[in-house]
């Protein structure tokens, strides 16, 4: 290959060759086939080359190395495709590995996946500090595994056990973590990179640590056994890539170099070919779109656009997270309330946050000072000319919401964006109350704001392009993931959620015992059941949400006694030390039998796990589908994004309307009408999905109808 | 180029008693909480800010410069600069004149001035005769030498000298502060029934005016967990006796003395922000500023009279073309010590004083109780002294706006033998 495009080659006088990796018009370096292609090209030119006396391999990025395989690329091609570029990039890493002069791998910005493979390869690695140095290996995050190598370089290098907390973890570390488990040779400023990895070279090869006490046959039985174990609580068994990078990297403590490769390539190939593969790519991809998304028909933002300055109106639970997350983002942020023990209440909240944050070296004490500085808590009506975002989060009512905005709009600068973080409200009719609605738009956080990356921002009928796109923005800049919804009940994640906690609840109420209904879900693949969410939620909180739902669709929504019951007995969960379940201060919670008794039902006879399923989970489908009917959203990924990422609905099955394109409109249209005939009209299959099943459709273009084997 | 400067805004942290409420937060956080609090309150922003100028007395070790981190800390721009000012006592005031001086020579238009003290953090220090020893143990090379060493340090070595003591002390005169008020009431004939009367007054009239200061104070919320507001001074007693005042030792002279801790300002922690700019850029702004600055001036005298400061930077002050001491329809005059703010009194309105001291051929005249301090003193309030002439400032300024007066007087002792006085106007 002559013409090179995303490497080039520096020699220098003292026989080192800098190979850099600068893909033309992008901010990142990824491998595809070209660039694996252009490598190894270089490869060869150097091992015939005598004046050679060693390689560095760095980038010319400002914040990545190389973020890993292209797998806009690597989606698009068959099984064969798969072998074949997996086989290719083994080949080429194992000719980095095999040069005859040293190597080095000078690190500075992302180095993950392949680039850490690649890294793997050479002899020496040394890392820059800065915090844009991120290292690891994430592929079982994507449903597949290390494959170029790194299920086979990594635990030779640092042993067993730290390999596979690793890349189980699909852990990316920072430098330090990197040096500390033996993953890189030295960490040093980012300008010093590439002189210290040649002074690396000076030294030829190093003497690596055989880690003969745990990289051995006996150790590895014991090792793989115990981390199934804790595998197979963390995952319910729905993620195979888990699974198969533990057996590969076990093995490849006792195997050849060879074979171990070979078993890494068979597990890429049988891995890419499932679905759960494909849909957390997907997620994926998802994410990386919504990092960038802007919503079509809005102004494009001038280049380093950034609001600097948000207030935020309400110190409660709510107003406290998102002041805090806005502070740690370095945003100044002024927290209004009406008075002082209110602020004080929210301050303490901000305080605890930062404390954990620092707690577990998540920040600096310094950085912790800083976010904290950042907030200024005041009760006094402050000017809000130069505030750039409002995000209002006091209590649900829409006279005291109207009379805020009011008044918000009054006091601010026309160029501040009034959001409002309503759960249930309108937010037309809240804008409706000001001189500026085209200023008004919602900015939906869920709780706890620092754990949930999700964001809805709403739509309201005046809500004009350019707060839209602002608003879109400002939950990008604060490293939130942001999905666009219309104004309407419960928007997207509590309108589908709604109907589901309601359905989990009436399976209570009819006598299903609460580890059965949430055993049903886990086992669907939700990261908890459904009870034991209202119970962590608060009932009060999801009580709340539901009637608010109940009231606009009455004809699906209708909330069973025993929910009401709960809360007026004050058993609002976790938070009250009863709910559903009760709550020890130590062990497991048990299920409440006040909770059962106030359900009134006795014990009924238990149902089969699928039955719970399928009353649940369609309880979902049908919902999600009628908000893209009622064109909630622009695109059916978008409310699949907003479950896996609100709610945590089953990464592996793509969300609702992906799971329900698995089963094919007409099997879904099929067990809805079943449900609506033994358990009651709410369950009549949505218009459009009947559409689709009369017309054998799917949601996605890319999806045959009904290729899932599973059931619910 | 001459343009008055206005005070647009001011506010201050609640004054608190050494070890008390305040006692967690350093001079930078006092400072950054009142400075952040300003630009809160008047929304005004930040990027417009020219310079930041605080006065601090005892430069915290950790914070040097405390001006430049407390604005950094409050969210002003990395790009606008910032300095610390000392004048002792009048460092708060300093502040606010350097901002006029600056926008005079055309160096800026607006200004975050103020000050700040936190002297419950003021260090300990170890003795001469220590350090030396620490200096040797830390450059020792042998076990035997480092153990030598440690045996030479004595008891003695590690009592401790307090900061704050050595601070209160003039090493120009050799007289602690204290001593200096002595010296003042001995010779302007103060008795002790005067001055305990006068401290009382001074509880008192802060007592009743609680809600007049909460208009100047903003709220502290108190560190490790920000859950406990502090919003007001705890300085003054609502229990306040003469009984209970006269029963105080005197504490810097045995026998003949009459300062006590009665009588004398309290220590205390608190800062000082005040939004100043030239009257033409507030014009432009469209603000109301509460004053205007018109006249100051600061005077020397001998360092061991320090306590008459006021009396001398008063005259002066006329004669840089202030008004006479008359026009002021209010009077914050700094009550470092009952003893000192009563020789002043007397001073100011000795035909025989102004004529001996100052060349006067009249007295400079009397200051009425009823326009003195009439929202009580640094005795009640406390003596933050990097903050105070701020203080002053802005207090005087609310009071002259609630009476409707015209002009204010700010005037305060200096210790090492000054005075200044700033005269204000209604806006």
């Amino acid at each position: 290959m002559n013409d090179l495009r995303n490497i080039r080659v520096e020699r220098r006088d003292d026989g080192i060759a800098v190979v850099v990796f600068d893909k033309p018009g992008s901010s990142a370096n990824t491998f595809d086939r070209r660039t694996l292609e252009e490598l190894d090209a270089v490869l060869a030119t150097l091992e015939s080359d005598a004046s050679c006396r060693g390689v560095v391999f760095t980038s010319a990025k400002d914040a990545i190395f190389i973020a890993g395989a292209d797998l806009m690329e690597l989606s698009g091609l068959d099984a064969e495709g798969i072998r074949d570029i997996g086989r290719f990039g083994q080949q080429v890493f194992g000719r980095v590995a095999r040069l005859s002069v040293p190597t080095a791998a000078a690190i500075h910005g992302a180095c993950l996946g392949g680039g850490f493979e690649l890294s793997l390869a050479c002899d020496w690695r040394v890392a820059s500090d800065d915090k844009a140095t991120r290292i690891g290996l994430p592929e079982c995050q994507l449903g597949i595994i290390p494959a170029w190598g790194g299920s086979t370089r990594l635990p030779r290098l640092v042993g067993l056990p730290k390999a596979l907390d690793a890349i189980l973890g699909a852990k990316i570390m920072p430098a330090k973590k990197a040096r500390r488990i033996g993953a890189v040779d030295a960490v040093v400023p980012r300008e010093y990179v590439v002189r210290e990895a040649t002074r690396r070279l000076g030294s030829g090869r190093p003497q690596r640590k055989a880690h003969r006490l745990v990289n051995n046959r006996l150790a590895a039985a014991v090792i793989r056994r115990s981390a199934a174990r804790t595998l197979r609580r963390k995952t319910g068994g729905h993620y195979p890539a888990f699974f198969r990078a533990l057996d590969v990297v076990t093995k490849s403590v006792s195997s050849s170099l060879d074979r171990s490769l070979e078993r890494e390539l068979e597990a890429l190939c049988e891995l890419t070919a499932t679905d759960v593969c494909r849909n957390l790519v997907r997620i994926f991809f998802l994410q990386e779109r919504a990092k960038r998304y802007q919503v079509p028909g809005t102004p494009e933002l001038p280049e380093g656009h950034a609001e600097r300055r948000v207030a935020v109106v309400g110190a409660g639970v709510m107003g406290a997270g998102i002041a805090q997350w806005c502070a740690a983002r370095g945003l100044d942020v002024i927290l209004k309330d009406i008075g002082p023990e209110p602020l004080a209440r929210g301050m303490k909240t901000i305080a605890e946050l930062v404390r954990v944050l620092e707690k577990r070296r998540k920040v600096s004490q310094v950085e912790a000072r800083q976010i904290l500085d950042r907030i200024r808590p005041t009760d006094r009506d402050v000017p809000l000319r130069y505030v750039d975002v409002v995000v209002e989060a006091a209590i649900e009512r829409m006279d005291i919401k109207q009379a805020i905005f009011r008044d918000l709009a009054a006091r601010s600068g026309e160029r501040t964006v009034l959001a409002t973080n309503t759960s249930a409200l309108s937010i037309s009719e809240i804008a409706r109350a000001t001189d500026r609605p085209q200023a008004v738009v919602g900015i939906h956080f869920f709780n706890p704001v620092a754990k949930m990356q999700l964001v809805e921002v709403v739509r309201a009928e005046d809500t004009g392009p350019e707060t839209l796109a602002r608003a879109v923005r400002f939950v990008q800049q604060i490293g939130k993931l942001p999905v666009v919804v219309r104004d309407s009940p419960g928007f997207v994640v509590n309108r589908v959620l709604a109907p589901y906690l309601v359905e989990a609840g009436r399976l209570f109420a009819e006598g299903v015992e609460v580890e059965a209904i949430d055993r049903a879900m886990k086992a669907f693949g939700m990261p908890m059941g459904p009870l034991r969410l209202i119970d962590e939620v608060g009932g009060d909180v999801a009580g709340h949400v539901a009637r608010y739902q109940a009231q606009h669709f009455p004809e699906r929504i209708e909330i069973p006694p025993v929910l009401e019951k709960l809360v007026e007995q004050g058993l609002l969960g976790r938070k009250t030390g009863a709910g559903f379940y009760v709550y020890p201060a130590k062990g497991r919670p048990t299920p409440n039998p006040k909770a059962r008794e106030l359900a009134g039902a006795s014990r009924g006879p238990a149902l089969p796990r699928e039955t719970l399923q399928r009353r649940m989970a369609l309880a979902m489908v049908n919902e999600a589908a009628r908000c893209l009917e009622e064109r909630l959203v622009e695109a059916p990924e978008d409310i699949d994004f907003a479950m896996i990422m609100g709610t945590g609905f089953a990464p592996f099955r793509g969300g609702p309307l992906r799971y329900a394109d698995s089963l094919g409109a007409r099997e879904v249209v099929r067990r809805l009408e079943e449900l609506a005939a033994a358990h009651g009209a709410r369950f009549a299959p949505s218009e459009l999905l009947a559409e689709m099943a009369r017309d054998n459709r799917t949601f996605y273009e890319d999806e045959r109808p009904g290729t899932a084997s599973d059931a619910a | 180029m001459s343009e008055r400067l206005v005070i647009v805004d001011g506010v201050r942290t609640p004054f608190c008693r050494m070890d008390t409420d305040l006692a967690r937060l350093g001079a930078a956080d006092l400072a950054r909480i009142a400075i952040a609090d300003l630009l809160t309150r008047t929304g005004f922003d930040p990027e417009a800010i020219d310079e930041v100028i605080l006065g601090c007395v005892g430069q915290p070790v950790d914070a040097m410069n405390v001006a430049r981190i407390a604005a950094l800390r409050a969210g002003i721009p990395e790009r606008i600069p910032a300095v610390t000012v000392h004048r002792n006592c009048a460092s708060g005031m300093e502040s606010i004149t350097q901002a006029h001086e600056k926008a005079c020579a055309g160096r800026g238009e607006v200004f975050v001035v103020g000050g700040t003290e936190s002297m419950s953090n003021y260090p300990l220090l170890y003795r001469e005769s220590a350090r030396g020893k620490f200096m040797r143990l830390a450059r020792a090379k042998t076990l035997g030498q480092r153990l030598g060493i440690l045996l030479s340090f004595r008891p003695a070595d590690f009592s401790p000298v307090i900061g704050l003591k050595e601070g209160l002390k003039d090493s120009a005169c050799g007289l602690n502060m204290g001593q200096t008020a002595e010296l003042v009431g001995r010779e302007a004939g103060v008795g002790r029934e005067e001055m305990d009367a006068f401290a009382l007054r001074s509880h008192q009239r802060a007592i009743a005016a609680r809600e007049r200061l909460a208009e100047e104070i903003c709220r502290v919320f108190a560190p490790p967990k920000l859950d406990r507001v502090i919003d007001r001074d705890n300085g003054p007693r609502e229990n306040q006796s003469l009984e209970a005042l006269a029963r105080l030792r005197p504490v810097f002279e045995r026998g003949t003395g009459t300062v006590t801790a009665g009588n004398a300002s309290q220590i205390t922690d608190g800062a000082v922000a005040l939004l100043v700019m030239t009257e033409s850029r507030a014009a432009r702004e469209g603000l109301s500023p509460l004053g205007i600055l018109t006249h100051y001036a600061c005077a020397g005298l001998d360092p061991k009279r320090m306590g008459l400061g006021p009396v001398y930077a008063i005259d002066r002050a006329e004669r840089l073309g202030a008004p006479p001491l008359a026009e002021a329809d209010v009077v914050e005059l700094n009550e470092a010590f009952a003893a000192q703010v009563l020789a002043c009194q007397r001073a100011l309105d000795s035909a025989d004083f102004c004529r001996r001291e100052l060349g006067r051929d009249a007295p400079i005249g009397a200051i009425p109780d009823e326009k003195l301090n009439v929202n009580g003193g640094a005795i009640a309030l406390g003596h933050p002294v990097g903050a105070s002439g701020a203080r002053l400032v802005l207090t005087a300024l609310r009071e002259l706006r609630r009476r409707g007066g015209r002009r204010a007087l700010a005037t305060l002792c200096v210790g090492g033998g000054q005075g200044a006085a700033l005269w204000l106007e209604a806006a």
